[in-house]
């Protein structure tokens, strides 16, 4: 690529005042055998991924996802180098699968995504998880937060190709997730404000109370002070 | 036809496996390994053929070779030397005056060496002086010069121990004396002799830097020093039992001063925080009952000071109580650390509760969260973050309110049991509203809210 040689790694600093955010979304989808598997014992087959939240190919800004297994696979650290970034395997039991973005420019650190593996439908919760014929889908949404990116790292955000023609959607409603949600969070927060006024109020109430019990008190105690006086 | 009869074992040549013959005999091989040298094979990269075929075409052995030559076992040689004689020998030490004759062993072959532990005999250097230096420098109103005289011959006779000098001071010719006095007059003399002669005492003057320093004593110090050893020793097990006693007590003291400073800052930010109201509706109503600034932090104050009398008080007679205020003392909203520098990050970072805000308190949002079926982990976008972050807020505050709010109906139902107890068959009236609020209701009986007889306002008439 000859934007490379423009571009250095070293060339200029960061893009000040520039934020750029990319929404991703990570997860695992699990199908059930339907039976346990004779050799190993394993009842599922799954497949972790990482995926653009919009229809565009993360590997222009991406230089490898690694996908952190739990210790009892073989080779638990396994490294994917281009997209899809997915990796499927077969097990018996849910842990938590850490997942760390390296990105090309050489400035920006790993981030860390932590995702707990679902293979079964938990009894009873509301908004549970998708389902397709026997696959059950767990998914999240996540933003990417480029904060005053380098010039290098700016160009490669900027252009990014769109991976298919086709739609490009997910299992999980997330816009309709992310309104409801903001939606309920609004509507708590007017609802804990009323009461922090109303406990206000009583709190100062309950100070000039206790303000006008001493006194009562300390009257008494003067009062029948003076009386053993007499 | 050799290499193969070597690979299989077929026949082993004339020569006779043993020790010897292992180790020396990579002699004969080697001739025969150079004679039939393998060739490389063409087209055989050098270093591939020299991983197969070194130079020296040997295989570790197979048996231990611990008699060759080159690794030696080094073993103690015992008996190959003619005995040395020890001799009973007389010997004189010069560090004695007496001539005394000892007897030791020694090797007959190390003749007539002076005894070596004299050397450990080290002579200490008093200062003399003349009658002349005497009455010029040393002249004192509490020490005669036959006392002087006396103490440095002690001095010199017993080598500065003044344990031992102030034992055998002449108690009959002199009066008795301490041993910080003996010592206080002996290094005057020093420092003043050092001062006036050229002859550096060893003992007490040492050089640094070219400069003359001569060893101060500090007779008061050591003398107060040897008095409160003293003291500390003679102490009665009483006495150590007060002191612990004592030490306890000030830590507890300690701590509850830092608490209570802790609760004072912790209503002070409440305090400021509730005032700078930025809810709407209840800015107004609340500034009716309590201007802002001043009078409010005030009313905290006269209600801290009232609480720490009050709180002593109690602790003497009931210890329970205190537990229950702890659990209000906490309180504070959360603050979230600011928009961060550049590089890259995870929205969801931003929902991350700082590391100040406790366990408890954790737990108790999330709680509260859950009542309100709000997700406690929401699908982080920029707006969600914001509003998820101040409600979290706010819910804090929330809590700690309520908390304060509970404190401070126990405290009214306290004061309202002191008056009751004072004043027999009257009672103050707690505000309806107050009550209501309180967190935990087994707190307070019904029966105690129904004489409630009508408004605050009323309260002069009824008492």
């Amino acid at each position: 690529m000859s934007l490379t040689t423009d571009f250095g790694p070293d060339s200029g600093g960061r893009v000040k005042g520039l934020t750029i955010v990319k929404p991703i979304v990570y997860g695992n989808i699990a199908r059930y055998f339907g039976k346990k598997r004779e050799e190993d014992g394993h009842t599922h087959q799954w497949t972790v991924y990482v995926k653009p939240y919009a229809n565009e190919d993360m590997s222009t800004y991406i230089k490898k996802v690694h996908f952190k297994l739990h210790e009892s696979y073989a080779n638990p650290n396994r490294i994917v180098t281009k997209p899809p970034y997915e990796l499927m395997e077969t097990g018996w039991g849910e842990f938590e699968i850490v997942i760390k973005l390296y990105f090309h420019d050489p400035n920006e650190r790993p981030l860390t995504l932590y995702h707990i593996l679902k293979l079964f439908q938990s009894p009873v919760t509301e908004g549970t998880p998708p389902t397709f014929g026997h696959a059950l889908v767990s998914e999240s949404y996540e933003e990417i937060v480029f904060q005053e990116p380098t010039q290098l790292m700016q160009h490669l955000l900027k252009n990014v190709r769109p991976i298919t023609n086709g739609h490009w959607k997910h299992d999980t409603d997330f816009e309709e997730k992310k309104e409801k949600t903001l939606e309920r969070i609004i509507e708590a927060q007017t609802k804990v404000r009323t009461e922090i006024s109303e406990l206000k109020e009583k709190l100062s109430l309950a100070k000039e109370t206790i303000a006008k019990f001493k006194e009562e008190i300390a009257k008494l105690q003067n009062s029948s002070g003076n009386n053993i006086m007499m | 036809m050799a290499d193969i009869l070597d690979i299989l074992d077929i026949e082993q040549p004339a020569t006779e496996i043993s020790r010897d013959s292992i180790i020396h005999g990579d002699k004969n091989k080697k001739k025969y390994v150079t004679a039939k040298a393998v060739k490389r094979p063409e087209g055989m990269h050098r270093e591939v053929f020299a991983l197969l075929y070194n130079d020296n075409k040997e295989l570790p052995p197979l048996l231990p070779t611990d008699t060759g030559k080159a690794y030696k076992q080094t073993k103690a040689r015992l008996g190959m030397r003619k005995v040395r004689k020890w001799v009973w020998a007389p010997f004189t030490n010069p560090a004695r005056k007496d001539n005394a004759v000892f007897h030791h062993w020694k090797r007959a072959s190390d003749e007539a060496k002076e005894y070596p532990f004299a050397q450990f005999n080290k002579q200490v250097s008093i200062p003399s002086y003349s009658e002349s230096e005497y009455n010029q420098y040393l002249k004192s109103e509490d020490w005669s010069q036959a006392e002087t005289d006396h103490l440095m011959d002690l001095c010199q006779r017993f080598d500065l121990r003044f344990i031992v000098i102030h034992d055998r001071w002449d108690r009959a010719a002199f009066r008795d004396r301490s041993v910080e006095d003996l010592k206080e007059r002996y290094y005057n003399i020093c420092s003043i002799l050092s001062k006036v002669k050229t002859n550096p005492w060893s003992n007490t003057v040492t050089m640094v830097n070219g400069e003359k320093r001569v060893y101060h004593y500090d007779a008061e110090h050591e003398r107060k020093r040897k008095e409160q050893l003293r003291r500390l020793f003679d102490r009665t097990q009483e006495q150590i039992d007060e002191e612990q006693m004592l030490l306890a007590e000030l830590k507890k003291i300690e701590a509850r001063k830092r608490e209570r400073e802790r609760k004072t800052q912790d209503l002070q930010k409440l305090i400021s925080r509730a005032d700078s109201g930025t809810i709407t509706p209840s800015t107004p109503t609340n500034h009716n009952t309590e201007p802002p600034g001043t009078p409010s932090s005030m009313a905290a104050n006269m209600r801290r000071h009232d609480r720490k009398l009050h709180k002593k008080k109690i602790t003497t007679q009931q210890r329970p109580m205190r537990a229950v205020e702890n659990v209000t003392v906490e309180w504070s909203g959360i603050k979230f650390p600011e928009a961060r520098g550049t590089g890259v990050w995870l929205r969801s970072q931003r929902m991350k509760l700082p590391p100040g805000v406790g366990q408890r308190k954790t737990k108790a949002i999330e709680q509260e969260l859950r009542l309100m079926n709000i997700d406690i982990a929401p699908t982080p976008t920029e707006p969600i973050c914001k509003h998820f972050n101040e409600l979290r807020s706010d819910l804090a505050l929330s809590i700690d309110l309520k908390n304060a709010l509970a404190s401070c109906e126990f405290e009214l139902q306290a004061l309202r049991h002191q008056y009751e107890a004072l004043n027999p068959g009257k009672t103050l009236t707690i505000p309806a509203s107050i009550c209501n609020t309180s967190v935990d209701s087994d707190s307070k009986p019904v029966g105690e809210i129904i004489d409630v007889v009508g408004s605050p306002g009323a309260m002069n008439t009824t008492i």
